[in-house]
């Protein structure tokens, strides 16, 4: 191709010229780079939506920015601490800590996020280590790699605290430490978005995800019975001090018997971590510190490693992306063998009866919105996750609440704090419901049904899968926990009836006027729309409100039987509310129209 | 006087300070194969948008089968189809979900949706891809389901903007036999393509917009007359066709200006 790989044009300097990612064209592409994000940036703020969209941002970044420093600083004083009090042998906790935010934040936060395809530079004469270079730039704008930035900064300038003649090594190791993360965290997602790209892929994932979900939940009457096995009291009712006696007893039996049981193992598992990443940057620092002889070279030799690690990390990122230099094809077409053997024996299947399978027989556009809303979930996996991945973080929290619980019960209102997050998950499919129908929001402005048909049924479906997590995560509260008061669980579930519609009725009329189109094949570089993931938050931040005061308050009386006439009082305004809001909705579809279509009809 | 299936009067687009269709008034009889012409940027789309209820025209009436026409107009839009600009496809589904949901969404019953689902795959030669997404559909397959779709429900009215861009000459022909077989039962389509030789075959008027505005309308033969008497006595010897004609109505607008040389190219 001229230009490319022959003589340079006319006026063209051609991809060789200057040489290197680092070279005269490559700089000049990235200051085109950058002058486009600019552009669109300002073009951006030419529209009201533009406009609110900063404001948004602005406010996120305020969020965001407060935890990431109070994360750095805690991450700061965890690291002082240890490196000054010789707590060295826990440093890899904190480091294993760090990446877990690195790593794990973007999958939080990946739908919240707005993110620039760097695909589209593709057909630009764009080098491959430029290209390399600006996915790995572009990252470092993820929340995730700002929040671990400021955690290793917090923890550099913790440990050049307590230790300063560690200064330039500790900069060194976290330095390391850092560009692995990044890598990695690039390498994942650029992973993760091909098996999205491909049906086959994408349903393996999916299977693999569900599978991980319905493991961590078996994992749960396990648990339970282990912390029963444990935490049994044998007591009854003695005096209290004797019970501080036994207690102490009993404490220093079960970390006897954690010892015995599970000492050989974290031995094992300590080894192995030693040699991963977080382990390493760790073990390099305690043996710079250490004035043991040989701990220098050992300190490099972990250095060494931990750099290996960074080579591979971006191996397999270059690896991904090389691929998709090259223009891999994501096509699902078969070869023409097979095209022909799957014809024939469709053919053959079909041979008497309708093509297709059916999930609901009824004729009427609910039935068919449902249909087709549980269709597009089953194959979109970003929100699969986005309602799963809470449930995870449930079973987590409830672990949390087994510890906290006083008198060796668990927190009396885990239950309904637990629902809370479990709740968080349909955030997106509260708040965007048309957020995945692509083109395919113009047959609604098209056919004979009303938008507020369509939402009704989106609404009908929505609630009915938000029961069933929410049941799941009941029934996993209560395996984990014991069952909670029944005056609690009442007035969860007035709580919830409150919750619901008020969500639903906020729901429809974000979705109907800021709406952002979700690609369902893509957990990564999603567009987004900060103003809407800040009004939900708002929203459900306001119920939530509402919901722990009236707790507050009842449990504070200890009445609790108190919260739920209050909960069914606000649950009867939050369901008129929705109610006028459906009656409203095409009167707003229609003046939202032209934006809403020119939003979820957007390429890319 | 029969109704017209198709009637605007004024009908205006505005856009801030950019007026995209300006003062159109057309007449569109029932049983017409009617086309509409007009460069890139004309406001074809966007006249073809409010014509179906998807974009709101800020000035002007529309009246579909005599009715006036507006969002609200549901049981109107039981009588119309529509190929609209993006197709209005949904990626996730299968064809057969697809054309499925489009049908019990346009008040057919399922076992009619059933029926016709699996004859319009067939028809549209795409029952052997009834289990790809329609994601992973081509352009061409994609516009031949976006055509099943919109008429599933036997519509009287058919809007079709650009169909047979990208659809290979085996499925366009199939495609042409088939909008004249609704014409031939009485329906009316309106049509706006840039392959002027579909519509000289297909459509018996024509109407032509520029810069937002309507610069012709009628019969081809009555714009061909038109165009004729307006040339030197030599060339209303031959014949015109339907591009020369397009050239130079749209010409004669101030459109055309010849095309300047570009040094730098090869």
């Amino acid at each position: 191709m001229v230009g490319v790989d022959g003589p340079p044009m006319n006026g063209v300097a051609g991809v060789g010229a200057g040489g290197g990612m680092l070279g005269a064209q490559a700089r000049a592409q990235y200051a085109a780079l950058a002058r486009l994000r600019w552009h669109m940036f300002i073009n951006g703020l030419r529209v009201k939506k533009g406009a609110l969209e900063l404001g948004a941002r602005t406010i996120s970044f305020v969020f965001y920015a407060a935890g990431g420093v109070a994360l750095g600083s805690g991450a700061g004083a965890a690291a002082y601490f240890l490196t000054a009090f010789g707590g060295w042998r826990f440093l890899p906790l904190l480091l294993w800590a760090v990446f877990f935010v690195w790593q794990m934040i973007p999958i939080m936060l990946a739908s919240f996020q707005d993110q620039f395809d760097l695909g589209i530079l593709l057909r630009f004469p764009l080098r491959f280590g430029s290209y390399f270079l600006l996915y790995v730039v572009f990252g470092l704008l993820d929340v995730s790699t700002i929040l671990g930035g400021l955690c290793c900064a917090g923890i550099f300038v913790g440990i050049t605290l307590a230790q300063p003649g560690l200064f330039l090594w500790t900069a060194l190791e976290l330095g390391v430490f850092a560009a692995f993360n990044i890598l990695l965290v690039r390498a994942i997602f650029a992973w993760i978005d091909r098996w999205l790209a491909q049906r086959k892929t994408r349903e393996i994932l999916g299977a693999v995800f569900m599978v991980l979900i319905l493991s961590l939940q078996l994992l749960n009457p396990a648990l339970h019975r282990q912390k029963h096995q444990v935490v049994a009291n044998p007591l009854g009712s003695a005096n209290t001090e004797e019970q501080n006696r036994l207690r102490a007893q009993e404490f220093q039996r079960t970390k006897a018997l954690f010892k015995d049981r599970y000492g050989p193992w974290l031995e094992r598992v300590n080894a192995v971590q030693q040699w991963l990443p977080p382990g390493l940057a760790a073990r390099s620092l305690r043996q710079a510190h250490s004035q043991e002889p040989g701990s220098r070279s050992g300190s490099l030799e972990s250095l060494g490693v931990l750099g290996l690690f960074v080579f591979a990390a971006g191996g397999v990122l270059g690896a991904r992306l090389r691929s998709e230099y090259r223009g891999e094809s994501l096509g699902v077409a078969p070869s023409v063998r097979r095209a022909a053997e799957v014809r024939a024996r469709e053919v053959k299947s079909r041979a008497g009866k309708s093509v297709g399978g059916r999930l609901l027989d009824g004729s009427g556009p609910i039935a068919a919105v449902i249909e087709k809303e549980v269709r597009t979930l089953l194959r979109t996996l970003p929100l699969i996750y986005a309602i799963g991945a809470p449930l995870i973080l449930v079973l987590v929290f409830s672990g949390v609440f087994i510890r906290s619980g006083s008198q060796g019960n668990a927190f009396p209102l885990a239950l309904p704090l637990c629902m809370v997050y479990a709740q968080l998950g349909f955030t997106r499919l509260f708040y965007n419901s048309l957020g995945a129908e692509g083109a395919g929001i113009q047959l609604y402005f098209l056919s004979p049904t009303p938008m507020r048909t369509v939402l009704l049924a989106k609404n009908l479906f929505h609630s009915a899968l938000f029961g069933l997590t929410l049941l799941v995560a009941g029934i996993l509260t209560a395996l984990r926990l014991g069952q909670p008061d029944p005056m609690v669980v009442l007035a969860t579930i007035a709580w919830i009836l409150f919750a619901l519609p008020s969500n639903l009725a906020a729901g429809n009329v974000f979705s109907l006027t800021m709406a952002y189109r979700v690609n369902p094949g893509r957990i990564t570089r999603q567009g987004g729309s900060q103003a809407n993931a800040l009004g939900a938050v708002l929203v459900q931040v306001l119920v939530l409100g509402v919901g722990a005061g009236v707790f507050g308050l009842c449990w504070y009386l200890d009445k609790m039987w108190m919260a739920v006439p209050i909960f069914l009082v606000f649950a009867g305004v939050a369901v008129y509310v929705w109610m006028r809001g459906l009656g409203n909705a095409d009167q707003l579809a229609n003046k939202r129209k032209d934006s809403l279509m020119a939003t979820l009809m957007k390429a890319g | 006087m029969e109704t017209a299936a198709i009637q605007t009067h004024g009908l205006t687009r505005r856009f801030g300070a950019l007026t995209a269709v300006e003062e159109v008034t057309l007449s569109v009889a029932q049983g017409q194969f009617f086309g509409f012409l007009g460069p890139n940027g004309a406001g074809k789309s966007t006249t073809i948008k409010m014509l179906t209820g998807l974009l709101e025209p800020s000035a002007g009436t529309i009246e579909i089968l005599g009715q006036p026409f507006g969002a609200g107009a549901l049981e109107l839009k039981r009588q119309i189809g529509v190929v609209p600009e993006g197709m209005a496809l949904m990626g996730r589904l299968t064809a057969p979900e697809y054309l499925r949901f489009v049908g019990r969404m346009y008040g057919l019953d399922m076992a009619t949706t059933n029926e016709r689902t699996d004859e319009l795959l067939e028809f549209m030669q795409l029952a052997n891809e009834s289990r790809k997404l329609i994601t992973d559909f081509s352009h061409g397959m994609q516009k031949k389901l976006a055509m099943a779709a919109a008429v599933i429900h036997g519509p009287k009215v058919l809007f079709l903007d650009e169909p047979f861009e990208g659809v290979d000459a085996i499925a366009a022909g199939m495609l042409k036999a088939m909008l004249q077989g609704m014409i031939n039962r009485g329906a009316t389509i309106f049509l706006t393509t840039h392959v002027l030789e579909i519509v000289e075959r297909l459509c018996s008027h024509v109407a032509i917009i520029s810069q937002g505005r309507l610069v012709a309308n009628g019969s081809i033969e009555q714009l061909r007359v038109g165009v004729e008497s307006t040339l030197p006595g030599a060339e209303q010897e031959q014949r015109l066709t339907l591009e020369e004609i397009f050239l130079s109505i749209v010409g004669a607008g101030g459109q055309q200006e010849p095309a300047q040389e570009l040094s730098w190219l090869a």
